[in-house]
């Protein structure tokens, strides 16, 4: 909340000087004003989903010029600075030939606390569940190039992005699960530098760039925590927590490379190359320290204590390149084709020194400390080799068609870890998977008219992850029509997605069909009306393992959603409204209906100056307990233009 | 860098131009490019040449138009902006404003004619001839960017604000953004279509527009995921985000792709018939408990630990 409040009172004295600076002779364009948030139901899910807050807002702001002294073009956008929930603000400046500079900034308000996510509790009516945040991340873009349009640019480049706030999670210690409260602190800082090259026939880029993160998550235990989720004692012995604390920071130092080079043979064959790698490491350290009455099967002991400290270091080198033609056949045809690698190696390591304290055996003998060491390693590479061609026929009269086909080899290697807790099994191993893709569609436009086709077709030999596909079939219709003018529109698009893995053990299927059919029309020029009705129905089937009975069960997920959206904008003399609203209906694995409603009323006062109404209001209600709201939002903001 | 920096940043900016504003400096003049350099003619003789602005008002929207970029002076376009692609007018301003003396690009041979004469870059993952909206009759530069109606507040000249622009053909996707209960922001916060999909891209994943650093689109806001840890998941490392998450909008929390997450968590980790990646024997936790329901209630590190191989912290 401070920090968004602080960003609102630093960016409105920049907004009124830019505007009292330029009113008279730059398009200049600013709502600023005050949202006012009714909530009605579980004040949490609706925080979840929507989040917009009491608060000052600057809803909209806007101003550009070619013909700003210093700056021969300048340009700012900024919308929802303030009380969020998502807030941005882009400024562009510069001097033609010269230098070109652009900042973007982005902040949002994140938050979690559904009442049925992570809460073995939710029977007992405890809400929200044992996992919530209540976050801000905000996102700083800068990037300067000099000389634009020229031979050579070089250019400069700064990113920061920040992620902060106190949250809920829970951390299994001793056969139980206690609740936490958690502090997380992350920062990263992204430098990078590098040069444009236009030497008309050849033309490419090379950037080199260092990215540094640093995270302290801090961690204590939550108030009234101190008794689990599990109720019952284990072996006799109840489980309990009198405290448990944990820090831990880690540091990510990435730099990478990127680079591509286009070169045009002759006027109809262009040749692109391109290579990135980055190598990030990380170096982490935690330290852990829990007083209570705990159980464990591993040592298989009792214990009222632990401590237990943690250094790590991981390592991600990726690396890609490819290369590829582009020939332009005929002024019609085209052909495009390449071939492009990938390889990634992920390699990690763990110093695990745990004391556990006060320990006694389960038949309450042999009291004493105990110390375990464990080193542990891991290691997986993925490498990727793709060719792809395609055919392309831009204009055969009002026809656009396209071919195209790609293989893909997917290898993975997975290392075994000798000292894995988990239980031994399939983790480790070798897993290749090829996949040839074909695609073809064809579009037919005309006089407004547009008919098109798309379908694409997947064949896999093997699956690397249980719900991968062997097989996938997509096809994508869609018709439409526009008058000139655009006094009417309509458009009804058709999609289907078949996929699956009829392999003996898994037999995954999955379908989605949707359907999504638009109109807008505007009889007279000071109304429009656009309406729509969309249509979704996906399921999905997986054999899967019922853990404690190890018997195959099906995992079954459905959807069957439908919704329907009417908009009205009406501009008459000095009054322009605009009002939509949407009703969706879900009938799948999650029931629920979500009705939105949107008002906007604005009043043009003078030739500088108007006044506008908002309204917004949203209806959620699930089947499940807790599982609904209704919120209303009111804004009043005014426009000086 | 704190929010304050940043207003100060660009309040720095702002004030920094407000005195140059009087009269271009001579290292200014001398950077103007040639097509401007055209317009300046001694004052008399400028005032006798006709301007397009005499009869077209929509040159006035150039005033803040890119194409007008280091063109514009003391609240004049000159008609060297308009003739970049229009053409020469002479002759349509000495008939008397005759239409078919002027050239007007429209549709494909537009665009190929026009727009493409500056604006063709193929990179490694862009092609304006080979990407998925490439210049065709069914999709063209001016489908998307309109030169004189852009929408004011949209970058790029697009025609209409972004979400509602890519909604004109992708309106299933469009409408999963709209009527989910989870889904990104789209349109607010700078968050676009264009912020994970590279509207000139090739198709198929060449479509997502990567980080600096060439990941996935996803690790550019979310971080904190991003490793690399010691012990990831291999659904991350082996696969991609949306292994687990749907990227638009959905109809469950953290838009996963199953309602419940035991039933997500179980669909790979069951060692049934072929041996995949992460199909260990589960332990024997009882569905039926409501502590067992939420697999990441105690697998907390879900998208990779620097401690745990069981991701339990």
């Amino acid at each position: 909340m401070k920090m968004k409040t602080s960003a609102f009172w630093l960016a409105l004295p920049l907004l009124l000087v830019s505007f009292g600076a330029f009113a008279q002779s730059t398009p200049i364009d600013l709502e600023i004003g005050y949202r006012w948030t009714e909530v009605d139901g579980n004040e949490d899910l609706y925080k979840t989903q929507i989040n917009e807050d009491d608060g000052i807002l600057i809803r909209a702001f806007s101003l550009s010029s070619n013909d700003l002294g210093a700056f021969d073009h300048f340009r700012i956008d900024a919308s929802d600075l303030g009380s969020g929930p998502a807030g941005s603000l882009r400024l562009q400046a510069g001097k033609s030939d010269l230098y070109r500079f652009t900042l973007g900034y982005r902040e949002r308000d994140v938050y979690s606390a559904l009442p049925f996510f992570a809460n073995p509790l939710l029977g007992q009516g405890v809400v929200p569940g044992q996992h919530t945040y209540d976050r801000n991340r905000r996102m700083i873009d800068a990037d300067l190039e000099f000389l634009p349009g020229r031979k050579v640019t070089p250019f400069i480049g700064y990113s920061r992005n920040t992620y902060d706030g106190p949250g809920m999670t829970t951390y299994s210690l001793g056969l139980d699960e206690f609740r936490l409260r958690q502090n997380l602190d992350e920062t990263e800082d992204e430098l990078r530098a590098g040069v444009g090259f236009n030497l008309g026939r050849v033309y490419g880029m090379v950037t080199q760039g260092w990215r540094s993160v640093e995270s302290t998550e801090d961690l204590t235990l939550a108030a009234g925590g101190n008794a689990g989720n599990n109720p019952g004692p284990i072996l006799g012995q109840p489980v309990s927590a009198a405290d448990i604390t944990r820090s831990s920071e880690t540091e990510v130092d990435t730099p990478f490379t990127n680079m591509f080079v286009t070169g045009a043979l002759t006027n109809r064959i262009r040749l692109i190359g391109n290579y990135s790698r980055f190598s990030a490491e990380t170096e982490g350290s935690e330290l852990e320290e829990g007083t209570g009455s705990f159980v464990s099967f591993a040592i298989s002991r009792f214990f009222t204590g632990i401590e237990e400290t943690v250094t790590s270091n991981a390592e991600n080198k990726t690396w890609r390149g490819g290369v590829r033609a582009e020939i332009a056949l005929t002024d019609i045809f085209g052909l495009d084709a390449g071939f492009r690698t990938e390889s990634r190696e992920l390699d990690g390591s763990a110093l695990i020194d745990t004391l556990f304290q006060n320990t006694i055996t389960f038949s309450g003998v042999d009291p004493r400390d105990v110390r375990e060491i464990l080193e542990a390693e891991s290691a997986m590479d993925r490498e990727e080799d793709v060719i792809h061609a395609a055919l392309t026929a831009r204009a055969v009269g009002p026809f656009t068609f396209r071919v195209g086909f790609q293989q893909a080899k997917q290898d993975v290697t997975v290392m075994p870890d000798l000292s894995e807790i988990v239980v031994p099994g399939n983790q480790s191993g070798e897993f290749e998977r090829s996949i040839d893709t074909l695609d073809a569609s064809a579009t037919f436009a005309k006089s407004g008219f547009l008919l098109g086709a798309s379908f694409r077709t997947d064949d896999a030999d093997d699956p690397i992850l249980r719900t991968d596909f062997l097989g996938r079939d997509r096809l994508r219709l869609r018709a439409a029509y526009r008058t000139p003018g655009n006094m009417f529109r309509f458009g009804v698009t058709a999609e289907q997605l078949n996929q699956d893995n009829d392999r003996e053990g898994a037999n995954f299927d999955g379908e989605q069909d949707s359907l999504t059919a638009e109109f807008e029309i505007a009889p007279i020029s000071m109304l429009r009306l656009r309406g729509s009705y969309s249509q979704l129905d996906a399921e999905s089937t997986v054999t899967i393992l019922r853990p404690e009975i190890l018997q195959p069960m099906t995992s079954f997920h459905e959807e069957e959603g439908e919704s329907i959206e009417a908009g009205i904008s009406l501009a008459f003399k000095r009054f322009t409204l605009d009002a939509d609203m949407i009703q969706f209906e879900n009938d799948g694995s999650i029931p629920f209906t979500l009705d939105r409603n949107r008002v906007r009323l604005y009043a043009d006062v003078a030739t500088h100056f108007g006044v506008i109404g908002e309204w917004a209001n949203d209806d959620y209600d699930e089947s499940s307990p807790f599982g609904e709201y209704s919120a209303d939002r009111y804004g009043v903001y005014l426009r000086l233009k | 860098m704190r929010p304050y920096a940043i207003g100060g940043l660009t309040l720095l900016l702002t004030l920094g131009f407000m005195p140059g504003r009087a009269a271009a400096s001579p290292q200014e003049a001398q950077q103007t490019p040639p097509a401007a350099a055209a317009e300046q003619a001694p004052a008399a003789e400028q005032a006798a040449v006709a301007q397009c602005s005499d009869c077209h008002e929509t040159v006035k929207t150039f005033l803040a138009n890119p194409h007008a970029r280091g063109e514009v002076k003391d609240g004049q376009v000159p008609n060297a902006v308009c003739e970049s692609c229009h053409g020469d007018a002479t002759a349509h301003m000495e008939a008397g404003g005759d239409p078919s003396l002027v050239k007007v690009p429209r549709g494909l041979e537009g665009s190929d004619s026009t727009c493409r004469t500056c604006h063709d870059v193929s990179t490694d993952r862009r092609s304006h001839q080979f990407g998925v909206h490439a210049n065709s009759e069914a999709v063209n530069c001016l489908s998307c960017h309109s030169v004189h109606h852009a929408q004011p507040r949209s970058a790029h000249l697009l025609r209409l604000a972004e979400p509602a622009l890519c909604a004109n053909c992708h309106g299933t996707q469009a409408a999963s953004f709209r009527n989910k209960p989870y889904a990104h922001r789209i349109g607010r916060g700078g968050m676009e279509c264009s912020s994970c999909h590279e509207p000139h891209g090739r198709p198929g994943k060449e479509n997502l527009r990567l980080t600096k650093a060439g990941e996935v689109p996803c690790l550019g806001c979310h971080a904190e995921v991003r490793g690399p840890h010691v012990f990831p998941h291999g659904a991350i490392a082996a696969g991609e985000c949306t292994s687990c998450h749907e990227p638009h909008g959905s109809s469950t929390p953290k838009q996963l792709k199953r309602a419940t997450v035991y039933q997500l968590c179980l669909e790979c980790h069951s060692p049934m018939g072929d041996s995949t990646l992460g199909s260990q024997p589960p332990a024997f936790h009882n569905l039926n408990n409501p502590r067992y329901m939420n697999c990441t209630t105690c697998h907390v590190a879900v998208h990779g630990s620097n401690r745990s191989p069981a991701l339990l912290k």
